[in-house]
Order: structure tokens, then sequence, then C-alpha cells
């Protein structure tokens, strides 16, 4: 095996990685946002602003924003809503495991692409967000709020910008393959062993 | 980075996932099943309602302002108006006295309980609830002022709703117009008892189950009859628009339009339960 292509796959993930502080503070953001007396008309289109940013940590930095985030903030946010407790944990938890499973994936996208591979998991997030209610006794579903999990598809996109832009996250980071961008494979490569700096 | 550890210790990711999904159904079961969850809840809305509190209060201020800019001439309209309205109330509430001492002797003489007089304290909608299952706001009164779950919630013109849960100071209202609410009414016409239900819309309201000779015509006010125990006799609820004569069904369906302002306020009464006093009065 030749070492111009090496079996794992090498660069930093980020260049200056994601400071705790920034993540804890823009979640926080986030989750304020939802609490902000938005108009009863727009509810069933306000984008979920947690989970938009939750789900670009999850990709990021998923050291951080791992499952066990993902439930803390479902479960905070199913306080706030006064709704059923656990069903955006739930939601949630499957929603970040579906980002990191895609996560590899996405580093090969745009932020425009990466909001068009994460669309389906908001919307699923939301139809199964429904369902449960469904499924636990409460009829009187208002199916228009499934337009919120496009709504937060397209607050990704914006939010991406901003994180990347905080971050210092560039589009030239990807990871693979890694012959197609020299600067980056030499870092890489003068960095070898950790998958990025932590 | 600290070195690699030689064998990996941590749950991997789908092991992990299952666990925090069998712990949100579990919780998701027990929320819905049995009411130990509510104390949890109850606590923990403590903590996050000061927060929402402090986000609504730049949006209350802008509403204020705005209030202030008002035309000085429209509140000197309003200000004629509502002097008017006043004096015709106060012609009202002289019969109205008449009429409960008159009450309070019939009742005495007839031996029934007496329905001590129903208090109301004004609350403000704080925060409507975007929850996709039910139609629900947050007033800022709460048990600390006496509210308790059950009570009704009207407006000037009719009844809104119903405090489903309570907080230390705020508590949680659900609308008549959310589909699994409803509220027995008489016709105020003929006295006909009818079970009047949410239809999911605000201007909508409909008696699902109607008899198919029953006795209701548009234009009907239906009014609370007062013997579920929960909502006091006589307040207005709804304006029947048209009445749907049966097809697939052996019922027919009366439309009503709420007579409250659902969904248009931002103040709202919280009445006291009608306190039944002691079984039997004293004849005087």
């Amino acid at each position: 095996m030749s070492i111009d292509k090496p079996l794992v796959p090498q660069g930093p993930l980020l260049l200056t990685p994601a400071s705790t502080r920034l993540v804890a503070g823009s979640l926080i953001l986030a989750y304020l946002a939802t609490q902000l007396p938005w108009p009863d008309g727009v509810s069933w289109l306000l984008p979920d602003f947690t989970l938009a940013v939750l789900l670009y940590w999850s990709i990021h930095a998923p050291h951080r924003a791992g499952l066990g985030l993902a439930m803390t903030l479902g479960l905070l946010t199913d306080i706030a809503q006064g709704g059923l407790m656990g069903q955006h944990a739930l939601t949630y938890t499957l929603s970040a495991f579906a980002a990191l499973s895609l996560r590899r994936r996405l580093e090969n996208f745009q932020v425009g692409g990466r909001a068009l591979q994460l669309a389906p998991i908001f919307f699923g997030q939301q139809l199964l967000f429904l369902l449960l209610g469904l499924a636990f006794h409460r009829p009187d579903v208002d199916w228009r709020f499934l337009a919120a999990g496009v709504a937060t598809a397209l607050f990704w996109i914006p939010a991406a910008h901003l994180l990347d832009w905080l971050t210092g996250w560039t589009s030239k980071m990807h990871i693979e393959p890694a012959d197609s961008d020299p600067s980056v494979r030499t870092r890489g490569r003068a960095g070898h062993g950790g998958r990025g700096p932590r | 980075m600290a070195h690699a550890p030689m064998f990996a210790r941590a749950m991997g990711l789908p092991a992990r996932l299952a666990l925090y999904c069998l712990a949100s159904l579990a919780l998701m079961v027990v929320d819905s099943r049995y009411a130990a969850m509510t104390a949890v809840k109850t606590s923990a809305a403590e903590f996050v309602y000061p927060i929402q509190a402090i986000l609504a209060r730049p949006f209350g201020f802008l509403n204020e302002a705005g209030d202030f800019f008002m035309v000085h001439g429209q509140v000197l309209g309003e200000n004629r108006r509502l002097i008017l309205a006043s004096q015709v109330f106060a012609s009202h509430l002289q019969g109205y006295e008449a009429l409960k001492s008159e009450n309070v002797q019939l009742r005495g003489l007839l031996n029934l309980p007496l329905p001590v007089g129903v208090q109301a304290r004004a609350a403000e909608i704080v925060r409507i609830l975007p929850d996709p299952f039910n139609r629900r706001v947050i007033v800022d009164k709460g048990a600390a002022d006496g509210v308790t779950a059950g009570r009704p919630v009207v407006d000037a013109a009719g009844l809104v709703g119903q405090v489903t849960q309570v907080y230390a100071d705020h508590s949680e209202v659900s609308l008549l117009t959310a589909k699994e609410q409803a509220a027995p009414v008489q016709n105020q016409r003929n006295g006909l008892r009818l079970i009047v239900s949410g239809a999911g819309s605000d201007d909508r309201l409909e008696v699902r189950y109607l008899d198919m000779h029953a006795d209701i015509k548009p234009g009907d006010i239906l009014v609370t009859s007062g013997i579920d125990g929960v909502y006091p006799l006589g307040i207005p609820v709804a304006r029947v628009l048209q009445v749907e004569p049966p097809r697939q069904t052996p019922f027919a369906k009366a439309i009503c339009q709420p007579i409250g302002a659902i969904g248009q306020h931002r103040h709202l009464l919280i009445l006291g339960r009608a306190e039944v006093g002691p079984a039997r009065q004293p004849t005087q």
C-alpha cells in the first residue's frame, strides 16, 4: 500500500476546533430563540433552531455534540413546550444519530448541498414527532407543522454559514479524497496519527 | 490527545442510541399513563418560565410603546364609549343586585345549596404554546394567585377554555376550540342540553352527536348548563350557525361560532370554582 493513498482518511477535521464555549453558546442562543414569544399564526412555520444548531455540531464536532447532548436538549425542549416528556428527546436523539451516520458523506458537500442532505432528517424528525403524538393519544394533529421540518432545513443554511465563519471552517477542508487538495493533505501528514486536533 | 486505549470501553453508537431511545420511550409512557411526571414537569417548568418571561419582556415594551403613541382622539372616543358602557352596566347591575337578593331568598325557601359568588381573576396571556396537538396558552397567574386546575376561563363575551395545568406563578389554559375540549351547554331558547366540542379552529365549535329531531336552529345561543361542576351556569359559549342533517351517521351535527373572542385577546378572566356551600341552608 502506497503512502500516497492512506487507508485511513487523513487531514484535520477543523483548523480551529470548536471551543466548548462556542458550542454551548450557540446551542443556548438557539434554545432561547425557540422560547421567544413568536406569534401564534407562524408557529407551524417556525424552524426548530435548537435542532438545526445541534445537528451542525453533530457533524462538525461529533465529540462534543453526541447523542447524550441531543437527548438533554430534547428534554429541555419538552419542558419548555409543556408537551409529552421524551417526545422531543427521542426525535432529537434519532436525528443526531442520523446526522452522525451521514457525517462522512456530508463533508464532501457545500453548505447548500448539506442542507439538502439534511432536509429528510429535519422533515422526518417533525413527522416522527407528530406520529408519536398520535401514538400517545393526542388525536388532534395539526399536520401543517410538517412545514417546520422544511423551514428548519432552510434555516440550517444561514446558521451553518455563520457557524462556519465563527469556527473558521472552509469548504476546502474536505478530508476525502485525500489527494484532491494538496495543502490539506500535507497538513494532515504533519499531524499524523490523530483524526484532528482536539 | 491522550493515547488511544487498547480496548474500547465506551458503548458503540447504535447501543447508545438504543439506550437513549428506550429511556425516552419509557419517559413518554410514564408521562402519558401516570400522573407521577406532573410534579417533575411542574418543578422543571419553574426554571424555564422566568427565562421565557424575560425574553418576552422587550416585546411587551414594544406593544406598550405602540399603545402610547395612539392618537389622542382615538383615546377620547374610546373613553366616551367606555363611560357610556359603564353607565349601561351600572343600570344592569342595579337590577342584578335586586335579583341576587331575591334569588338568595328563593333558594333559602327551596332549601337549595347556595352557590357562593364566583370570583374572577384577570390574567394576561404571556405565551402561546407552539403545540401541534392542542391549542393552549400560558397566562401569568398561577398557584400563588389561587388558581387551580380545572377552572373555567372566560373573556368579556363568553367562555374561552379551562385551566389545565397550574405552575407556581403561571398556568396553562386549554382553549375550548381544541378538538379534545368539550363543554356541557344548553340551548338558551328551550333549555335543550347538549355537549359542544372544539373543532380545531378558532372560529368554529360543533355539536357532534345531535338527535335527528332536536329542536335547534341557526341563531340559537348555547350557554353553559352548569351540570358538570366545572363551568358555572349561564356563560355564553356559542351561537349556532347551521344544522347539518344526518348523512352517513344517525346523528345530526350543528356548526357553531364561539361567542368568546378566542385567539384575539391578551387578557382573560379565570373564574373561581363556584364552591358549593353547606348542603342545606337553613330556611329563613
